[in-house]
C-alpha cells in the first residue's frame, strides 16, 4: 500500500511539483494550500506523514503544527526557507519531527520522508528502564511511577536509543543516524530540540534532568 | 596672642647707646610682637644689652613657670586654649549649614583622597578654604601686631613722659634735701617717691628704689618701694644698665597681681643721686588695661576670621554646586545615553549658560537618537529585507531545482540538444543556489542578524566531517588530506557553533584542493589551555603580497583566468572571516608564490576569552619555505614570522561591519 502524504503549501507550483517527485518515488500525495483548512484536510485525508509548510495565509504552520500533533501522532516534517536557528527551533518546538530547508533537493526530500515513515522494526518484547521511567518496547508504551507518558514515535525511538545503551554517551552526530536515520545530516538542532520536548515530557524537573543527561562538550546519554 | 608686654627696646641697653635712653625700636617691637604669639612674658625681662639674654630662643614657653612673669603668659594661654573651644562651637553652629555637605560625602562614602580626586566641588571647597584660612591668618596676625604695637607703644609713651617728669621732679627734690641721719633720709625718700605713686594717669603706677651696690656710703636709704615690689621681680638686665649708666631705661616684664594672675608690666629705670649716693629708681606700669583691649580685640578678630571663613567656605559651595551641578547632571545623562537610554535629556532651567549647555545637548542626544534609530531601522529593514528575498526566491528556486532534476534524471531519454540542456540548467541552478545563499548569508551577517549558537564540542569531529566531505575532490584533484593533530595534552574541545565551523573548514579545505596544484595538503591541529587552532597548508601555486592582502576580499578571485574546478561565489572567505568573528577567534592567511598557501583558524576555547597567541605557526612545523606573506590579524607567533614580509594587518575581529 502506498504511503499517503499530506502536502500544506500555498506556492502551488512547489506542492505540485513536490508531488510530481513523491508519485514518482511510489508515494500517494494530497495537497492542501491554506493553514486554515489543513486541520480538516489532515482528518479527511489520514496522512502517513505530514510535508508543512512554515509560512501558510490563514493560519500558520507552527500552529497548524500544533494542532496536529495535538490529536495525532503522525510524523510531521517542516517546509522551511527560513533557516534562522530561531525559525527551525520554533518550528520543531511546536511538534515537527524534522525539517528540511528550502531549496532542497528532491531526492533530500525522499530521503527524508522514507526516513519517517521507516516501519517501526517489529520489536521484540523488551522492557527498559532508565531512573523510574519504564519503557515497553514492544507496546510502544513508557510509564513513569505507573502513569503513562504520551511521547511521538519519534521520541519514543529518541529515548529508547538512549536506554539501550545506558553505558554509551551519544554524540548529536550519532543519535540523528539512529534514531532520524540520517547519514550526513548537518543540523544537531533537531537532537537538541527533540531532546528539549521528551525531557519535558519525561522528567521531573527538566531544569535537571535525570533521565536524559547531557555530557558536556559531547552529547547525551541515559541516566542510571 | 600678642602680648603687650613682649615690647622692649633693645638698644637702648646697648653699650654705646646714647645715654639719655631716647626710646627707639619699633621695629624690633614688631617683630616681637609677631613672635610673641607662643612665647608671651619672659624673654622680655631679659635686659638688652646681653645677647645672649635677648634672643629669641631664650624665650619661648618658660613664660609660663617663671615664677615672676607668668601673668599675661597664663591669659595668653588661656586665649589659645580657648580657641578650639570657639572652633566646637562654630562648628556646632554651622553643622545644619553643612549638612548638606555631609550627607553629600556620606553618600558617596569614600575616602577623602578618592572624594578628592572625583569631586571638583570637593577639591575646590577645600581649596578656597586653605587659601582663606591662610589668608585670614595672616590678616589676623598682622592686625593683631599692629594693634598690639600701636596700644603698647601709646602706653610707652604715656609712662616715659610721666616717669621723665617724676624722676626729675624726685632728683630735684633730693638735690635739696638737707639729711644727716638715716631715718630722717628713709622718711624723707619715702615722703618723696610717694608723690610718684599718685603722680600718673594710671592708678597702678609703682614704684622702687634700691641702692646701686658697691658703695660705701654711711648715710644711705634701704631699698624703698610701693606695696608687693621688690628689687627680684625688675630684670637684671634693666638693672644692669641703669647701674652702670645714667639715663633713662625701660624695659618689659610681668608683675604679679594677686595669687596667680600676672600682669604684663613695664618698668622704666633711672639713676637717681640722694646725698652723693646713687640708687636705682624705678617706675613700674601695670599695663594690664591695654592687654584686656588687646584681648577683646583679638578675640573679636579670631571670631570675625572664623565666621568669614565658613562664610567663604560657603560661598564657595554654593558657586562651585551650581557649576558642578548641572556638569554632573550632563554626565549622568550621557552615561546614560551612552548605555543607550537613548531618550535620556537634560533639565533646561532658565537661559544662562547652563540652560545654554543643556539645550545644545539635548539637540546632540536628539541627532544622536534620530541616527541611531534610523540605523537601526536600516538595519532591521535590510534584516527583513534579507529574509523576505529568501522567502521569496527559495520557493520559486525549489521548485526550478526539482524541476530541473527531475530533467536531469531523464536525460537519458531526451535527444542530444534537449539533454545538453537538462545538463546546463541542473549545474547552473546548484551554482545559482550555491551563490544566493553564500549572498544571503553575508546580507545577514552584514544586518548584524547573525547570532553565534556555541556550545562545548570537539573540534575533531567537524574536522573528521569536513574531511569525509572532501575526499571525492581531492581524489578529483590528486591530492592527499593528511591531519597532523598535537592536541594531545589540552585537548580539542571548544566552544563553537559546529555549523559555522564546519562551514569555515570546508570552505579552507576546497580552497585548498582547488590551489592546492595536486599536491598533498595538511590540516594542522593544535590547542594549548586557552587556545585552538586549525592550519590549513598546501603547497600548490601559493600568493603574491597583493593577493595575501586581499585574500578576504568579497569575490575576489586568486586568479580569475584560472579554471574553476568547484565555481566558489567568491564570497567564501567573507563568510568564514564573519563566522570567525562571531566566535571571537582569528583567520589568517599566508603565502608565498610557488611555494603554497597557508590559512589558519584560531579560536578561544571558552567564548568571551581576547585570544594573544595561536598554538599552531603560520605557516605551521618546520616549514622550508616559512617565509613569505602575511595576513595577520593577531600578534605574530613563530620565530620564522619575524622575518617574514607583513603585507597587511586589517583587524578581522572587533570590527563591526554594518
Amino acid at each position: 500500500m502506498k504511503a499517503r502524504i499530506l502536502v500544506v503549501d500555498d506556492d502551488e507550483a512547489l506542492a505540485e511539483m513536490i508531488g510530481i517527485v513523491l508519485r514518482n518515488d511510489g508515494f500517494e500525495p494530497f495537497f492542501c494550500a491554506d493553514g486554515a483548512q489543513a486541520l480538516a484536510a489532515f482528518r479527511s485525508a489520514k496522512p502517513d506523514l505530514v510535508l508543512l509548510d512554515l509560512m501558510l495565509p490563514g493560519v500558520d504552520g507552527i500552529e497548524v503544527c500544533r494542532q496536529i500533533r495535538a490529536e495525532s501522532d503522525v510524523p510531521i516534517v517542516m517546509l522551511t526557507a527560513k533557516a534562522d536557528t530561531s525559525d527551525v527551533v520554533r518550528g520543531l518546538e511546536s511538534g515537527a519531527d524534522d525539517y528540511v530547508p528550502k531549496p532542497f533537493k528532491p531526492a533530500e526530500l525522499v530521503a527524508r520522508v522514507r526516513a519517517r515513515l521507516r516501519p517501526g522494526d517489529q520489536k521484540a518484547p523488551e522492557t527498559l528502564a532508565i531512573a523510574d521511567v519504564t519503557i515497553d518496547v514492544a507496546g510502544h508504551v513508557v510509564r513513569r511511577a505507573g502513569q503513562k507518558i504520551s511521547l511521538t514515535p519519534l521520541e519514543f525511538d529518541l529515548l529508547v536509543a538512549l536506554a539501550r545503551k545506558p553505558w554509551q554517551v551519544f554524540t548529536r552526530e550519532l543519535l540523528l543516524e539512529q534514531v532520524w536515520g540520517y547519514r550526513h545530516a548537518a543540523d544537531t538542532r533537531l537532537v537538541n530540540v527533540h531532546v528539549q520536548r521528551l525531557r519535558s515530557k519525561i522528567e521531573q524537573d527538566p531544569e535537571a534532568p535525570e533521565v536524559v543527561l547531557t555530557v558536556r562538550g559531547v552529547g547525551y546519554k541515559a541516566g542510571q | 596672642m600678642t602680648n603687650v608686654q613682649n615690647h622692649r627696646a633693645h638698644d637702648e641697653a646697648v653699650p654705646g647707646a646714647p645715654v639719655g635712653g631716647i626710646l627707639r625700636g619699633t621695629a624690633a617691637d614688631g617683630r616681637d610682637a609677631v613672635r610673641g604669639d607662643r612665647n608671651a612674658v619672659p624673654g622680655d625681662r631679659e635686659a638688652v644689652p646681653d645677647p645672649d639674654i635677648s634672643g629669641p630662643g631664650s624665650a619661648p614657653g618658660t613664660g609660663a613657670v617663671a615664677p615672676d612673669g607668668p601673668g599675661a603668659v597664663v591669659r595668653t594661654l588661656a586665649v589659645v586654649r580657648r580657641i578650639p573651644g570657639w572652633l566646637r562651637l562654630a562648628w556646632t553652629a554651622v553643622l545644619p549649614v553643612l549638612r548638606p555637605v555631609g550627607r553629600w560625602l556620606d553618600r558617596r562614602r569614600l575616602s577623602v583622597r578618592r572624594r578628592w580626586r572625583t569631586s571638583l566641588q570637593f577639591r575646590t571647597v577645600l581649596v578656597t578654604l586653605l587659601i582663606a584660612f591662610i589668608a585670614l591668618v595672616g590678616v589676623g596676625a598682622y592686625l593683631s601686631s599692629q594693634i598690639a604695637n600701636g596700644l603698647f607703644q601709646e602706653r610707652l609713651q604715656q609712662a616715659k613722659q610721666e616717669s621723665s617728669r617724676g624722676i626729675t621732679q624726685v632728683q630735684e627734690s633730693f638735690d635739696n634735701a638737707q639729711l644727716s641721719d638715716v631715718p630722717a633720709a628713709s622718711t624723707y625718700v619715702r615722703d618723696t617717691l610717694k608723690l610718684l605713686e599718685v603722680g600718673g594717669a594710671d592708678d597702678t603706677r609703682k614704684y622702687l628704689m634700691v641702692l646701686v651696690p658697691g658703695q660705701s656710703n654711711s648715710l644711705f636709704v634701704a631699698t624703698v618701694s610701693s606695696g608687693g615690689i621688690t628689687p627680684a621681680i625688675i630684670p637684671d638686665g634693666l638693672r644692669k644698665a641703669v647701674q652702670e649708666n645714667s639715663g633713662q631705661y625701660w624695659q618689659s616684664m610681668s608683675l604679679s597681681a594677686g595669687s596667680s594672675e600676672e600682669h604684663p608690666a613695664v618698668a622704666i629705670g633711672s639713676n637717681v643721686n640722694l646725698l652723693g649716693t646713687n640708687y636705682e629708681l624705678y617706675l613700674i606700669y601695670d599695663l594690664n588695661n591695654a592687654q584686656s583691649t588687646l584681648n577683646y580685640i583679638q578675640s573679636v578678630l579670631w571670631l570675625g576670621g572664623g565666621i568669614l571663613l565658613l562664610l567663604i567656605g560657603g560661598i564657595a559651595l554654593y558657586v562651585t554646586r551650581n557649576v558642578v551641578l548641572p556638569i554632573s547632571q550632563a554626565a549622568a545623562v550621557s552615561e546614560k545615553l551612552a548605555a543607550g537610554e537613548l531618550q535620556e535629556r537634560m533639565v533646561v532651567k532658565g537661559e544662562d549658560e547652563v540652560a545654554r549647555l543643556a539645550t545644545s545637548f539635548n539637540r546632540m542626544a536628539n541627532s544622536l537618537q534620530e541616527q541611531i534609530t534610523q540605523l537601526a531601522m536600516l538595519s532591521h529593514m535590510q534584516q527583513r529585507f534579507v529574509s523576505d528575498v529568501s522567502h521569496e526566491l527559495r520557493t520559486p528556486l525549489t521548485t526550478v531545482r526539482m524541476a530541473a532534476e527531475v530533467l536531469f534524471d531523464a536525460r537519458a531519454a531526451f535527444d542530444p540538444v534537449n539533454k545538453r540542456s537538462a545538463e546546463l540548467l541542473y549545474h547552473q541552478v546548484e551554482r545559482f543556489q550555491a551563490l544566493l545563499s553564500d549572498l544571503l548569508e553575508i546580507s545577514r551577517f552584514d544586518a548584524g542578524a547573525a547570532v553565534l549558537d556555541a556550545e562545548p564540542g570537539d573540534i575533531y569531529a567537524v574536522i573528521h566531517n569536513v574531511l569525509e566531505g572532501a575526499q571525492p575532490l581531492a581524489e578529483q584533484c590528486g591530492s592527499t588530506l593528511t591531519v597532523i593533530d598535537s592536541t594531545e595534552e589540552y585537548g580539542s574541545v571548544v566552544d563553537m557553533d559546529p555549523r559555522r565551523i564546519d562551514r569555515i573548514l570546508r570552505n579552507l579545505v576546497v580552497n585548498a584542493l582547488e590551489h592546492g596544484d595536486g599536491l598533498a595538503v595538511e590540516l594542522y591541529l593544535a590547542s594549548d589551555a586557552d587556545t585552538i587552532a586549525v592550519a590549513v597548508r598546501d603547497h600548490g601555486i601559493g600568493m603574491s603580497a597583493s593577493d595575501v592582502a586581499r585574500v578576504f576580499d568579497r569575490f575576489w578571485r586568486a586568479d580569475p583566468a584560472r579554471a574553476r574546478t568547484t565555481g566558489g561565489s567568491g564570497l567564501g572567505l567573507s563568510i568564514a572571516t564573519e563566522d570567525t568573528r562571531l566566535h571571537g577567534g582569528w583567520l589568517e592567511a599566508w603565502g608565498k608564490p610557488a611555494a603554497g598557501s597557508c590559512f589558519r583558524l584560531t579560536l578561544p576555547r571558552r567564548s568571551g576569552v581576547v585570544l594573544d597567541r595561536s598554538p599552531v605557526g603560520l605557516p605551521p612545523g618546520d616549514d622550508d619555505d616559512a617565509t613569505g606573506n602575511l595576513h595577520l590579524t593577531g600578534p605574530a607567533v613563530t620565530a620564522a614570522q619575524s622575518e617574514s614580509t607583513v603585507t597587511g594587518a586589517i583587524s578581522v575581529q572587533g570590527k563591526a561591519v554594518l
